[in-house]
């Protein structure tokens, strides 16, 4: 890999990739820090802009938004005490109360410092972990692929949010709608119902964008209050002193290495770890009594761990194409639009594509501490617009992507008929990622299982007798579904002992 | 309470739709063809998705939910709005299909500052159209009356 770095450079430093770098940190920064938009949306939203650009510049614009979003939400949730991202939202705890008594701007500076480290970390992670599991994924064929994949869907276990059911639903309906259009095998129409547009099956992007983006301004407009955010003064960010930093070190590292840990486990996410870390800082901290009064000690714990999170949640994403949460399955959405099928073969056939999205990913971290300076202060009056005025835009810019993926009129109708039917399942508890997971994973999981069983005449029990790494991670697959079904268990049994009690 | 919650009707909506799907599966010409069929994944998923139904909807008439009752009224109008200003978009264009949409959903989200709502309503499609048309040349779709919005 270092070998390409002089290739990957070439790529990154030109005048198109300099200028994406520093436009997607500061957008990124901008749409994160804008509650209700998210990384999700932030990135679904920026994606169809992208398709006229050449691969590199595309995928680093979106992993600059990526990055910077997940900074981002750390200054509304300071400024207004609102994540912007649903990862930020353990630094509300302390982060606000920092504001509140009149240090804003150091707040800023301890969590613009913090998420940069996490940030920088997590892309050395991604750089030496990422190709030895590619390297080991190159031995596999469509029953190791088929059992990977499967492997892969059990991340909706984990993204199902309260549910496993709903989760299972979503990622069963997900499955199906990677399965209309034409059969991989045979060429035979499935599903299309006489409508011809639908013979190269939905648009990804149109559902990925309804489902998150359209669908969440409906849920903003149902919801009763409509949002109030209380001000607080700032006038620009505070870097804290080095000083300051004495006998906070080891937290940071701790919340660092849980940050890329989770990161690397599919299914996880960034807010997972951020409350994780945040509650090993708690516990760890000689301050620990101040922890929701305003305490650094858990801005530093929640920022640098949700930070950490993202370059670890590529490893898998990038060399097994597994998605490690929603972004990443979105991410996964943008590469195979873009030409890029990640996975096993992905480091074999585009090294100096990765290593310039490695190289590219290190660089928008190391941006993120002068831009996140630069555009804390400017972002913040935007923080007061009205919701109103946010969802109006929302609607329009996704109306724009949609429209110029393929300029067809019936991917508009597919997102308006995706984000109504997303709201009506998000309201009843239902998680969009897995639907998106599915969607995503639904037809390389089809090749591979019958690719696999036309090798054994067959017989499905072959795909395990003789292919010890698909044994392997089938059980790992089982393993997954069964944890969380053993903790609900566990805990119904807990309560009805203290009922009994 | 009524058992016909949100809940329950869309978890049984859901159930009676795979249930319809995977219906579609059977007695087709190259049924029996194993894998190469291309109804066998399709026909694994929707009895993946047939049975997990099932199971939330007896989850469903278990459990007791109070869900919060949604502005009802300004949902399906912001629905409407956006299905129309989406279907109007590629016939008479985006400007024109934008501006009305813009100042109508801002209305129905509550807004009523007159300025800001014009300003907003006409100052980010015409922001857009400029940018992608005139400075980006990736063309929105534009009017059939003037080639310029």
């Amino acid at each position: 890999m270092i070998e390409l770095l002089p290739q990957a450079a070439a790529l990154i430093f030109t005048f198109e990739g300099i200028g994406v770098l520093l436009f997607g940190t500061i957008l990124g920064i901008i749409l994160g820090a804008l509650p209700g938009i998210g990384s999700t949306v932030a990135v679904a939203m920026v994606l169809p802009f992208t398709l006229t650009m050449s691969q590199a510049p595309a995928i680093l614009l979106l992993l600059a938004i990526y990055a910077g979003s997940v900074y981002g939400g750390s200054v509304s949730a300071i400024l207004i005490n609102t994540p912007g991202t649903p990862q930020s939202a353990a630094t509300c705890l302390d982060g606000y109360p920092m504001a509140k008594r009149g240090e804003a701007g150091l707040a800023l500076g301890w969590s613009t410092v913090a998420s940069t480290i996490g940030g920088l970390t997590s892309a050395v992670v991604l750089l030496l972990a990422a190709p030895q599991l590619a390297a080991l994924a190159l031995n596999f064929g469509p029953i190791e692929t088929f059992a990977l994949i499967l492997l892969g869907l059990t991340c909706i276990v984990s993204v199902s949010e309260g549910s496993l059911l709903k989760g299972l639903v979503a990622g069963s309906i997900g499955l199906f709608l990677g399965c209309v259009g034409c059969d991989p095998i045979t060429g035979e129409a499935r599903f299309t119902f006489g409508q011809f547009q639908l013979i190269s099956g939905f648009n990804l992007l149109a559902v990925v964008i309804g489902v998150f983006a359209l669908s969440e301004v409906l849920l903003r407009a149902a919801a009763k209050d409509d949002a109030d955010h209380g001000l607080v003064s700032f006038s620009g960010i505070v870097l804290p002193p080095l000083s300051a930093w004495r006998g906070r070190v080891k937290g940071l590292v701790k919340s660092v290495a849980i940050g890329n840990g989770i990161g690397i486990l599919p299914g996880t996410g960034a807010a997972t770890a951020a409350f994780i870390a945040y509650a090993e800082a708690q516990r760890s901290s000689p301050n620990r009594k101040n922890f929701g009064k305003g305490e650094p000690d858990g801005l530093i714990a929640s920022e640098s761990a949700n930070n950490a999170v993202t370059g670890g949640a590529l490893v898998p994403t990038l060399a097994l194409g597994i998605p490690g949460d929603a972004i990443t399955a979105v991410m996964l959405a943008t590469l195979t639009l873009h030409g890029v099928t990640p996975g096993i073969r992905l480091m074999a056939d585009n090294p100096v594509l990765i290593a310039a999205i490695f190289s590219g990913f290190f660089v928008i971290n190391l941006l993120l501490l002068p831009m996140g300076m630069l555009v804390a202060k400017g972002a913040a009056p935007l923080l007061r617009l009205r919701e109103g005025y946010m969802l109006v835009l929302i609607v329009l810019l996704c109306a724009v992507g949609v429209y110029f993926v393929r300029g067809n009129p019936f991917d508009l109708m597919v997102m308006g008929v995706a984000g109504v039917l997303g709201f009506i399942l998000r309201r009843q508890g239902m998680p969009m990622p897995p639907l998106v997971i599915g969607m995503v994973l639904g037809p390389t999981l089809e090749i591979s299982l019958r690719q696999g069983l036309i090798i054994t005449d067959g017989s499905f029990m072959a795909f395990f007798t003789g292919h010890p790494i698909a044994l392997v991670l089938v059980i790992c697959a089982g393993v997954m579904v069964c944890l969380p079904l053993i903790r609900a268990v566990r805990a119904r049994l807990g309560l009805v002992h203290l009922h009994k009690g | 309470m009524s058992v016909l919650t949100e809940r329950r009707i869309t978890s049984l909506a859901l159930l009676l739709i795979a249930a319809a799907l995977l219906s579609q599966t059977f007695g087709q010409s190259y049924s029996g063809l194993g894998a190469f069929s291309p109804m066998f994944f399709p026909q694994i998923v929707l009895g993946f998705w047939l049975f997990v139904a099932t199971l939330d909807l007896g989850a469903e008439l278990r459990q007791r939910h109070s869900m919060t009752r949604p502005r009802i009224v300004r949902v399906i109008l912001i629905a409407l709005a956006c299905v129309t200003f989406l279907l109007l978009m590629t016939r008479i264009g985006f400007f024109l299909a934008a501006v009305p949409f813009s100042v109508f959903a801002l209305l129905v989200l509550g807004l009523r500052t007159p300025v800001p709502i014009v300003l907003v309503g006409v100052g980010v499609p015409a922001a857009l159209v400029a940018l992608f048309n005139h400075l980006l040349k990736l063309p929105l779709p534009s009017s059939p009356w003037a080639w310029w919005f």
